[in-house]
């Protein structure tokens, strides 16, 4: 007698399984096929860089506390009375087209997540710095090492997020001097796509790179770039010295730097458009210039975070139409001058993960994308102006990033886009739901939403009646539920926990 | 521009006290630094007391400036030019105020601590505190425990104000408290902190007396906790 004849698979199970998982497949970055958004003319960028030379030439940059940084900027070209720091016109430019890439890979732990910056690419990070974090359960909170690690996680485990970025929130409740050894290890060891390193003080950046290099290999990492860190401009127009410590570190290094004036306009800017991305662009030249003083090649990547103050409060304001024009602006500006760019984010002021919440980042992420970010910092979790981590937010954000792809993926024109065969198959008065293209096409068609509500009322009603922010609470803790460790040799993780374990004893805890 | 005034045509010398005061609180409201200094000098002129000029005039002005800028109606750079003419207006009243023995409405010293260079909350408080009527002594960015410890004994001020934007610096305001409690003189001063990463949670932590959210709340709890230390 033969033997029962095995099942043919697929049926129910295998596409239960399929279809209740995003749609995004997990890739390094995303590669853009549509032109980009550009708002102003040749003669009218032309115009903006040359204010900039004029505000380096006239007024000049703050280069604070770092006689070093001085003596390197002396011997570039640089004009130096005290600590302001002038540059002839073009000088800045020229330093950076020499030398600094116009594309670059950032090598992840795992091969297949080394990503690509720069270019015609974008790759999406998590937000950055928030000292807070939130959630539907618990409320507002300072972040602790576990909100660090579950941000770290759900990063990992979100095809749209490219990169594991860097302080996803600050974990509060370790002592300030040592917090970045259990923040990179989170990195390292809970994902294993690329992330980003310490910058609040040297030691830290040194920390950072020689733990990549337990991880990477000694000669890899001395030569490759494995891991980018954000260095702020402390605006207006000043570089202080623990900025420029950690960016000496990491170029010293060969590790890329993201080069971000910080912008609150009206504040820490002129109030218009154009004075705006005048000085963005004077400061990150300035920035960029001395990174490739102190190391001609390092990776640099010129960041804008720009947004605006209320007038009437002082406090910041997000998603506005006026950061939108300067993003585009900086963009473009970034392109002539020939390096990845650096901005967007889902950002917002909101308190909760509300409408304000949702369409402020909206805003943002969608210029980001139409403008030709390269390095997206704070796509998911941003809340409150960025005091704020959000786990319903991030799992929002997520799915709107998620959009971009497809939308920067631009349009099929190939015959099977053209969908003439639809037509003869169906035509007139009948609908295309089961004709024979569609069947070849519907799965991946149009972007499904892992969170929007689309049912009718009733049925919205008879699930509970949920909002978003109610839906992604229930997703955040599948997620976090189903998370798998990535693997990792555990002689390198051991030989990551010897150097923690030595480097804590070396010095005594500190606050500050 | 289309005002429903005309200063052109208007002489202060020539209103009587009331008018002249209501005029002033407009003055201040409209930022006009050189009108508050000249409303001052006539009522002192007409021998009106430094401290009543003080209050009926120019606390009472801001006092308005104050409820329109937390309503909305008024906007932070027209907040800094009443401030600055509040300012102006303090500069002839404060040895006046000296002389007389009158109590002053307050004194602080503020700075942002250690590793912290970003000062624009700080001189948006400094600014807000000036209008409020107080003398302010700005340490400016990055200030060691020493730095405050020194300013406290030369100034003896009655607010001493810390300000942190990064979270890796806000805990030094807990470095600086635990010096004066270490000290015995922490009890001197009312400590006020203040900036983003902070809440009422973490200063109630580091042992401050208040947290202040914005500018306007950190006047306006300075006022109050002066006012109520001064009755006491």
């Amino acid at each position: 007698m033969s033997e029962r004849q095995a099942r043919r698979g697929g049926g129910r199970d295998s596409k239960r399984a399929a279809r209740q998982v995003s749609q995004t497949k997990q890739a390094a970055f995303i590669e853009r096929r549509i032109p980009y958004f550009e708002l102003l003319d040749e003669a009218s960028l032309a115009l903006i860089e040359d204010n900039a030379d004029t505000l380096l030439e006239e007024i000049g940059i703050d280069f604070r506390d770092d006689p070093e940084a001085l003596s390197l900027l002396k011997a570039g070209g640089a004009d130096i009375q005290g600590e302001r720091v002038r540059f002839p016109r073009g000088l800045c430019r020229s330093i950076i087209q020499a030398t600094a890439p116009k594309e670059f890979i950032q090598h992840a732990r795992n091969p297949e997540r080394s990503t690509v910056i720069g270019g015609r690419r974008m790759v999406l990070a998590p937000a950055y710095g928030s000292p807070f974090v939130r959630d539907l359960d618990k409320g507002r909170r300072y972040a602790s090492i576990e909100d660090f690690r579950n941000f770290v996680k759900l990063a990992y485990m979100s095809p749209g997020l490219h990169h594991s970025g860097g302080t996803v929130c600050e974990p509060v409740d370790l002592p300030v001097n040592k917090r970045h050894f259990d923040m990179i290890y989170s990195h390292l060891k809970y994902s294993d796509k690329p992330f980003m390193g310490s910058v609040t003080h040297h030691s830290r950046a040194q920390d950072t790179v020689d733990m990549a290099k337990i991880v990477f290999g000694e000669a890899f990492a001395t030569n490759n770039c494995v891991t980018t860190s954000l260095i702020n401009a402390n605006s207006p127009m000043t570089y202080d010295d623990t900025m420029l410590g950690a960016l000496k570190v990491y170029a010293r290094n060969m590790q890329a730097t993201v080069i971000s004036p910080f912008i609150l306009s009206g504040a820490m800017s002129p109030v218009t458009v154009v004075g705006t991305a005048t000085q963005i662009l004077a400061e990150a030249l300035a920035g960029m210039a001395f990174a490739q003083l102190v190391r001609p090649g390092a990776p640099v990547v010129f960041g804008t975070f720009s947004s605006a103050v209320s007038m009437q409060s002082g406090a910041p304001t997000f998603g506005g139409p006026e950061p939108s024009l300067v993003m585009y602006t900086v963009a473009a500006l970034a392109r002539r001058l020939g390096v990845p760019f650096r901005s967007g984010g889902g950002l917002c002021a909101s308190k909760l993960a509300d409408a304000q919440a949702a369409y402020e980042a909206a805003n943002t992420l969608q210029t980001a994308a139409l403008a030709g970010v390269n390095f997206m910092l704070h796509t998911a979790g941003w809340l409150e102006g960025g005091l704020v981590m959000g786990y319903e937010k991030f799992m929002m954000d997520v799915d709107q990033a998620n959009m971009l792809s497809v939308l920067l993926g631009g349009v099929d024109m190939s015959e099977n886009g053209q969908a003439l065969e639809a037509f003869r198959e169906v035509g007139p008065g009948k609908h295309f739901l089961g004709a024979a293209h569609t069947q070849r096409n519907f799965e991946t068609a149009f972007y499904r939403s892992t969170l929007a509500d689309n049912n009718s009322f009733e049925q919205w009603t008879e699930e509970g009646g949920q909002d978003m922010a109610q839906r992604a609470n229930t997703q955040w803790k599948r997620v976090l539920a189903d998370y798998e460790l990535p693997p990792m040799d555990p002689a390198i993780d051991e030989a990551l926990l010897e150097f923690i374990a030595k480097r804590k004893a070396d010095f005594p805890d500190k606050d500050y | 521009m289309a005002e429903d005034y005309d200063d052109d045509e208007l002489i202060l010398a020539e209103l009587d006290d009331e008018e002249l005061v209501a005029q002033m609180h407009d003055d201040l409201y409209d930022g006009l630094k050189d009108e508050i200094v000249e409303g001052v000098n006539i009522l002192l002129e007409r021998g009106w007391g430094a401290d009543k000029v003080l209050t009926e005039a120019l606390v009472e002005g801001m006092r308005i400036v104050g409820v329109d800028f937390r309503d909305g109606i008024l906007f932070v750079p027209e907040v800094l030019l009443a401030a600055n003419a509040m300012k102006g207006g303090m500069a002839i009243l404060r040895p006046l105020l000296a002389e007389t023995g009158a109590k002053p409405i307050g004194k602080m010293v503020i700075g942002t601590v250690k590793g912290d260079i970003h000062d624009i909350g700080k001189n948006l408080v400094t600014m807000m505190m000036e209008g409020a009527g107080f003398e302010v002594i700005d340490l400016g960015i990055n200030n060691s425990v020493d730095d405050y410890l020194n300013a406290l004994e030369e100034h003896k001020p009655d607010i001493l104000g810390m300000s942190a934007l990064l979270t890796t610096t806000m805990p030094y305001m807990k470095v600086v408290i635990d010096a004066l409690v270490e000290k015995g003189i922490r009890e001197d001063y009312i400590v006020l902190v203040g900036g983003a990463p902070l809440n009422e949670e973490f200063g109630k932590a580091v042992g401050a007396d208040a947290y202040c959210r914005d500018a306007a709340s950190a006047s306006s709890t300075g006022v109050a906790m002066v006012q109520q230390r001064q009755a006491a």
